[in-house]
């Protein structure tokens, strides 16, 4: 293919490349190196309203000359990055634990114990649904997804109203005398988050799995079989081989899901006892109304994915580089 | 009871309730609304909180498009977030008018994102009746128009309290005192006392609460300087941590809505909640304890002190940054804040119109402040540090830091954030620039 056809294939994609993906992005570095303040002035006002006249004290905004408010915008650097990471002067003696890192603990706590338990329990759901007979496996494999195509906000709303006081779980545990308060304690908030992690996520990893099982040679199992190889021989050294690629693939794509885990951090705790990195972006973004601090948590975010995809990127590429 | 009555009561309270709904729907839908009579053209949006209240007059003022007009009302529970990204915006706002709290007017005002309707209102304000306490002036100019109001009750569980023969808590002493007596009579209630105490606003509200009720200032005199540091800073979280035993072990995580599904189920016995769901502890559908509930003033920190809680309005603004649809939309504005639109959803909340007739669920707020509660503060930079003493609250009661290490972290915490947001949180004095 000549260079020019090559460019006119690949421009549209590079376009819109550009951007969706490296145009924001830009934006979002441009916005974490800045701070926009208003200008605002001491004043005393007298307010009236349904609960009668109060004089009250504010700082209100001043304003030019066509009657808009000013602000004074400045490239501050590393500042917001500072701040988000507790080296601004202001935390110099605080005992407060710094936000960001707790919630990078436990976004890497939810991410690094999520990926095992979806691998082993997708890949164990899929050999056992690849055992049923035929008639059942189409109720059987719908049923398994069903987690998986729930709208992850409407699934943590279902799972929070469960556990919560007088929620279905509480009442049956405490029929049996086990009396657990899920939002009590750091850990068991956590817990109920990495659980409804795995409960969402696992059917994805599943039908990946199953996909991949369809599609193991025969022969080679009959070989095995004639070679006197028994079930579990089998199971690792032909089909695991086999679903090797596959199994990078489903961590690949969940540790960049994990890593971004916002929804039942917001619905099940709000934030309390425990946060993850996107949920602080959120936070800092909707509730602290600083979209300039905002974006310098989504870039470590962003930044954060990154190292943690590496390896996987690594491995790889060397596997595509073989393939050539 | 027995179920036949309850029965009979039951088809009666929802009879009730579709009545009204019924009253609702053809005050809204049958009657022509006024704007109709207008010819008014072009497009109206709006926007505001999802919430009974809000979606009734969400459902009148979209009852004004016509021909020539089209009306938007989005109800979404991002509200405060969009209204302040689209007020604060470069660009004309999308929204033509939003329905705030007054914590949210504060914040938009000293930011000057609100157009004053001073001239809308003596030009129309008669002729609506527009009410001299539904103004809500800053030096005289009209920044917003007040139309519902809200505050802090004690709920508590009427049949409870008498079959112990226990009096209306007047202070969280006596409060105390009457979880203790409940906890050990009845066998169903090992978690008396309910309370929004979720990190975040729910807390931060709960602090301000008694901290004011204590007689503390948030700052300096006059400047943004914070001074709630101190030793009834301290005060304050004691007294939250001493209800912490008579509540849910879940209590850090549980909000307004948790509050209400705890006395609803008739897991709780009392609890300090939003007088603005009082009514919801009848809904037959959703309630165990229909008409079992009483209301009072939330109690006092002090024996003889006001109130722990405050009064809060909400109401209407416009964008300084708006299109040129300024009088459509007040128009528009006064059809859905009308006499007419209160009576037809009368119950829905406490409104500030004189023609609302409080019932025993809208009492609340003149409860409150008869007790002498005070409005919920009005500095600009206070939304910073309650945002900031939301955060860290938690720590002090669950103990994992000292009250005082933790006021002085918000305060931190605060100076940081306020000088973000351009205020001087020093000892810069009002009149002097800052």
């Amino acid at each position: 293919m000549r260079t020019s056809e090559f460019a006119r294939f690949a421009a549209p994609s590079a376009v819109l490349m550009l951007m969706l993906l490296a145009l924001p992005l830009a934006i979002t570095l441009w916005l974490s190196v800045r701070q926009c303040t208003p200008l605002l002035e001491m004043a005393t006002v007298v307010q009236t309203g349904p609960f009668g006249t109060e004089t009250i004290t504010t700082q209100r905004a001043r304003f030019d000359q066509i009657g808009r408010p000013i602000e004074s915008c400045e490239v501050v650097g590393l500042a917001n990055y500072r701040q988000i990471l507790g080296h601004d002067s202001a935390d110099a003696g605080s005992e407060q634990r710094n936000e960001f890192w707790e919630a990078l603990k436990f976004t890497l706590l939810y991410t690094l114990s999520t990926t095992p338990a979806i691998l082993v329990g997708g890949l164990t759901l899929a050999l056992a649904v690849n055992l049923v007979t035929q008639r059942l496996k189409g109720v059987v494999i719908a049923a398994s997804l069903l987690p998986f195509i729930i709208t992850p906000v409407v699934g943590a709303l279902a799972i929070k109203w469960m556990f919560r006081d007088s929620g279905l779980v509480p009442h049956l545990l405490g029929q049996v005398g086990l009396h657990v308060f899920w939002m009590a304690e750091a850990w068991s908030a956590r817990l109920l988050i990495i659980l409804y992690g795995i409960w969402h996520v696992l059917p994805f990893a599943f039908i990946v799995f199953y996909a991949g099982l369809q599609s193991v040679p025969q022969d080679s199992l009959e070989a095995a079989t004639l070679d006197g190889a028994s079930s579990w021989q089998k199971l690792r050294f032909v089909t695991l081989p086999h679903l090797a690629p596959l199994v990078v693939f489903v961590t690949l794509i969940h540790v960049m899901d994990a890593y971004r885990v916002f929804e039942p951090v917001l619905v099940l705790t709000q934030g309390a006892f425990t946060a993850s990195v996107q949920y602080l972006t959120y936070y800092i973004l909707m509730q602290e109304n600083n979209p300039f601090k905002a974006s310098a948590a989504a870039v470590l975010t962003v930044l954060g994915i990154a190292v943690l995809l590496v390896p996987l990127l690594r491995k790889t590429w060397r596997e595509q580089r073989k393939g050539f | 009871m027995n179920p036949a009555r309850r029965h009979l009561l039951r088809a009666t309270a929802a009879g009730a309730v579709a009545a009204a709904s019924g009253q609702s729907m053809a005050d809204t839908v049958s009657t022509p609304p006024a704007c109709h009579r207008l010819g008014l053209q072009g497009e109206v949006n709006l926007l505001g909180n999802s919430f009974p209240a809000i979606q009734h007059i969400a459902r009148i003022a979209e009852s004004c498009s016509s021909a020539g007009l089209r009306v938007r009302f989005k109800l979404t529970p991002q509200a405060r977030s969009e209204t302040e990204l689209a007020f604060g915006s470069s660009r004309v706002s999308p929204f033509d008018a939003a329905v705030v709290s007054m914590g949210v007017f504060s914040t938009l005002h000293a930011r000057g994102r609100l157009y004053p309707m001073t001239d809308l209102v003596r030009k129309h304000g008669e002729r609506y009746r527009l009410e001299e306490r539904m103004l809500v002036r800053v030096d005289g100019e009209v920044m917003a128009l007040a139309f519902m109001q809200n505050t802090q009750n004690l709920y508590l569980r009427q049949d409870l309290f008498e079959r112990h023969r226990l009096g209306v808590p007047r202070t969280y002493a006596q409060m105390l005192q009457a979880a203790a007596v409940i906890r050990r009579a009845e066998h169903d209630f090992a978690f008396p006392i309910a309370q929004g105490f979720a990190k975040g606003f729910d807390l931060a509200t709960e602090f301000t609460n008694v901290f004011a009720g204590l007689g503390g200032r948030f700052f300096e005199p006059g400047t943004a300087k914070p001074v709630f540091a101190n030793d009834l800073g301290e005060q304050a979280i004691e007294t939250l941590r001493s209800l912490l035993p008579f509540m849910t072990p879940n209590a850090l995580a549980s909000n307004a809505d948790d509050v209400m599904n705890q006395l609803q189920q008739g897991r709780a016995a009392m609890g300090v909640l939003w007088a603005s769901r009082a009514a919801r502890m009848d809904d037959p559908v959703a309630s165990r304890v229909a008409g079992k509930v009483a209301f009072a003033a939330a109690p006092a920190v002090r024996d003889g002190g006001p109130p722990a809680a405050h009064l809060w309005w909400d109401g209407v603004v416009m964008p300084r940054n708006g299109g040129p649809r300024r009088e459509a939309t007040f128009l528009v504005m006064m059809d859905m804040l009308s006499e007419a639109a209160v009576r037809s959803g009368n119950d829905l909340t406490i409104w500030v119109r004189s023609t609302f007739k409080p019932g025993r669920f809208g009492a609340g707020v003149e409860l409150a402040r008869l007790a002498g509660a005070r409005p919920w503060p009005g500095e600009p930079f206070f939304a910073l540090a309650h945002q900031e003493l939301g955060k860290v609250l938690p720590d002090a009661l669950v103990g994992d830091q000292s009250a005082r290490s933790v006021l002085r972290t918000a305060a931190a915490a605060y100076v940081r954030a306020a000088r973000d947001k351009g205020f001087t949180p020093d000892n810069a004095r009002a009149g002097g620039a800052a």
